[in-house]
């Protein structure tokens, strides 16, 4: 998925996200306008074998892992058309049928699940690769540390993929972690790793599918780190800490803007053929959210099923 | 039993758990083992004797010293069709791993709405003996009132075989937490294989006076008790617990409801602990109840052997206990329940 159909899947998030946030029942929801190229290069080197697991900023990945919007939009309302039948919501979308094991939104909470779930693949003699997407404030918790050994020692199939938007909540990255270059975490263990531009659709995607042929071959976990940015505050419920001016410098980077300007260059895109897309995308959206809005929300009486 | 059954075998608590495994690797053969020293070492307590050799390294997995990833890898697993054991040493490493299991594990079935489960069991080691204060706390009142979870403790190797086996076939997560004093224990273990089910208390000695209610190797301290009120010709019923959560509230309430008088007993702490909710519970059930909880007292648990047996209960707290809860005159001096 590169050329026209990353473009159209990162068209699609960002119009996805620009709809669920004018919504007046939107909720607590964590945008990831800013990273659509890392979720989307990412998923590109996805399989039917492999699958997916994410931070609470999900909403990009499960689109660009090919969730049905509508299944979606449902889910991030509420509605029990979602794939948790409304209970997940964003920080607990989750569609495993479909490849996607699913979001898990504390921060670091899902890096040891991720190696758990590649360690049954590896047990089970299945051929997928598991990803995992967090992002750069979960690379000061223990939890990474602790998963990149037991995965390296145990040669599990884990790509390990640092969404880094250089920000945890209000926090800017250097006043968090000491490394410069996040990549180096996997240093100490001898693993394959790599740090690219999150704003290239195209240079994920060609890192995500080297390194998940790393691990797909039995070679052990692997390390992608993508400098990428968040274009909206950490969540709906967050100031923005960010001056006009900071954010008007990180939009000229805007991964869609970037693949749609080197689309054009190589003559594969026009100013028609764009235009399509966005109404294509928009088109899309309207299909999702008619889908949610005709999914009832549960009723009380669900409260405890599927409790345990 | 017949009279002319032949006796069940008896075995330490240790064999107990290692056959159950033995047996449960054998029916389930993606069962996966993960614990600090469990592999050719046999666990701390030769709890995992023989199984390492028999089933192999891939299969009995030795792991680094790191609880929580320990437990994330173990639930995330289960979740994708590999059910596992995880073993924590000791129960006081399994906060290093509550994240994983309170917020993912318990959780998993219900903010998935049913798409995925966590087939995992804990199996920990709670209890003071002389290890000093990270090495010797009780916790399992703390994960009692987490929906999604259970929790189990053992006090005969008979019910550690059987809570074990049922624990391995439940589809979400199990806590079986077991104990540093009952592992020397020896008791029978019929030859044939079985299964406990969960949710069910047992009543260990028989009774009319009052209601002992407890669980883990306090059963052992809460028997000791009753035979020594026995002496003085009160009649105590003891009951096993067994399972934490769910808890078994009938089995204790119809005790209790027969004797007028519960004492719970627990070595964790006694605030917001498993007596407060069995008392709670039972009271409710029963009406009228006299009620009094027996717990460790408000300290750390020392490797001080003075302060060690200071801090956790003996029988002969649960004496005084029981001696207070029965004579109206030495009751209405505060204070009315041991803490």
């Amino acid at each position: 998925m590169q050329g026209l159909e990353a473009l159209r899947a990162m068209l699609l998030i960002r119009a996805f996200e620009h709809r669920l946030l004018a919504r007046p029942d939107r909720g607590f929801q964590l945008a990831s306008s800013g990273a659509e190229a890392v979720a989307v290069g990412v998923c590109a080197a996805l399989g039917s074998d492999d699958t997916l697991l994410t931070s609470g900023r999900s909403i990009g990945p499960a689109l660009a892992r090919g969730l049905d919007p509508g299944a979606v939009m449902a889910e991030l309302l509420g509605r029990t058309g979602g794939p948790c039948r409304g209970r997940g919501g964003r920080g607990h979308l989750a569609q495993p049928a479909a490849g996607f094991f699913g979001a898990h939104a504390v921060v670091a909470g899902n890096l040891s699940v991720a190696a758990g779930v590649a360690l049954a693949m590896q047990s089970q003699s299945r051929p997928g690769v598991v990803a995992c997407l967090f992002g750069d404030g979960a690379c000061g918790s223990g939890a990474l540390h602790e998963t990149l050994n037991i995965a390296t020692l145990w040669r599990l199939p884990l790509l390990l993929v640092c969404d880094d938007n250089g920000w945890s909540v209000s926090t800017p990255r250097a006043a968090a972690l000491a490394p410069q270059r996040l990549a180096d975490f996997a240093r100490p263990f001898g693993i394959a790793s790599e740090s690219v531009d999150g704003m290239d659709v195209g240079a994920v995607a060609d890192a995500a599918r080297r390194l998940a042929a790393h691990a797909r071959a039995g070679l052990g976990p692997a390390f992608l780190e993508c400098a990428s940015a968040r274009f909206t505050p950490h969540s709906t419920a967050t100031r923005e800490t960010r001056t006009r001016a900071q954010l008007e410098a990180l939009e000229l980077r805007c991964p869609i803007r970037a693949h749609a300007g080197a689309l054009r260059a190589r003559g594969e895109l026009d100013d028609a053929a764009l235009a399509a897309l966005e109404h294509e995308a928009r088109d899309r959206v309207d299909d999702a959210v008619a889908f949610a809005e005709a999914s009832p929300m549960p009723g009380p009486e669900e409260l405890l099923d599927d409790v345990g | 039993m017949s009279a002319d059954a032949p006796p069940a075998p008896r075995v330490f608590f240790r064999e107990a758990i290692a056959r159950a495994l033995a047996e449960e690797m054998a029916r389930e053969p993606r069962l996966l083992l993960l614990g600090q020293d469990i592999g050719a070492f046999g666990g701390a307590y030769r709890e995992f004797a023989g199984l390492h050799a028999r089933f192999g390294a891939a299969r009995v997995r030795d792991t680094p010293v790191a609880e929580s990833a320990m437990v994330g890898v173990a639930i995330g697993a289960a979740a994708a069709g590999t059910r596992t054991l995880v073993s924590i040493t000791y129960m006081d490493f399994l906060m290093l791993a509550l994240d994983p299991l309170v917020n993912y594990g318990a959780k998993l079935r219900y903010k998935t709405g049913g798409q995925l489960r966590a087939p995992v069991v804990v199996k920990t080691t709670a209890g003071a003996k002389g290890q000093g204060v990270a090495h010797a706390q009780c916790l399992e009142a703390w994960l009692m009132g987490v929906p999604g979870l259970k929790v189990v403790a053992p006090s005969t190797p008979a019910d550690a075989y059987g809570l074990l086996k049922s624990a391995l076939r439940e589809d979400g997560p199990v806590v079986f937490v077991d104990h540093k004093r009952l592992f020397p224990v020896a008791g029978p273990l019929p030859a044939h294989e079985h299964v406990t089910p969960f949710g069910r208390a047992q009543v260990v000695r028989d009774g009319r006076d009052v209601t002992i209610a407890t669980h883990g190797y306090m059963t052992v301290v809460a028997l000791d008790a009753a035979r020594r009120l026995a002496h003085e010709g009160v009649s105590c019923e003891v009951v096993d617990l067994r399972c934490l959560a769910p808890l078994d509230v009938g089995t204790v309430a119809a005790s209790a409801a027969r004797t007028g008088a519960l004492v719970t007993l627990e070595e964790g702490q006694p605030s917001c602990g498993v007596g407060a909710e069995v008392a709670f519970r039972v009271r409710d059930a029963v009406g009228t109840l006299r009620v009094a909880r027996v717990g460790a007292l408000p300290a750390p648990v020392s490797s001080n052997p003075v302060l060690e047996a200071a801090c956790v209960p003996d029988a002969s707290r649960v004496v005084e206990t029981v001696r207070r809860l029965l004579d109206p005159a030495r009751r209405a001096a505060p204070p009315s329940e041991e803490s």
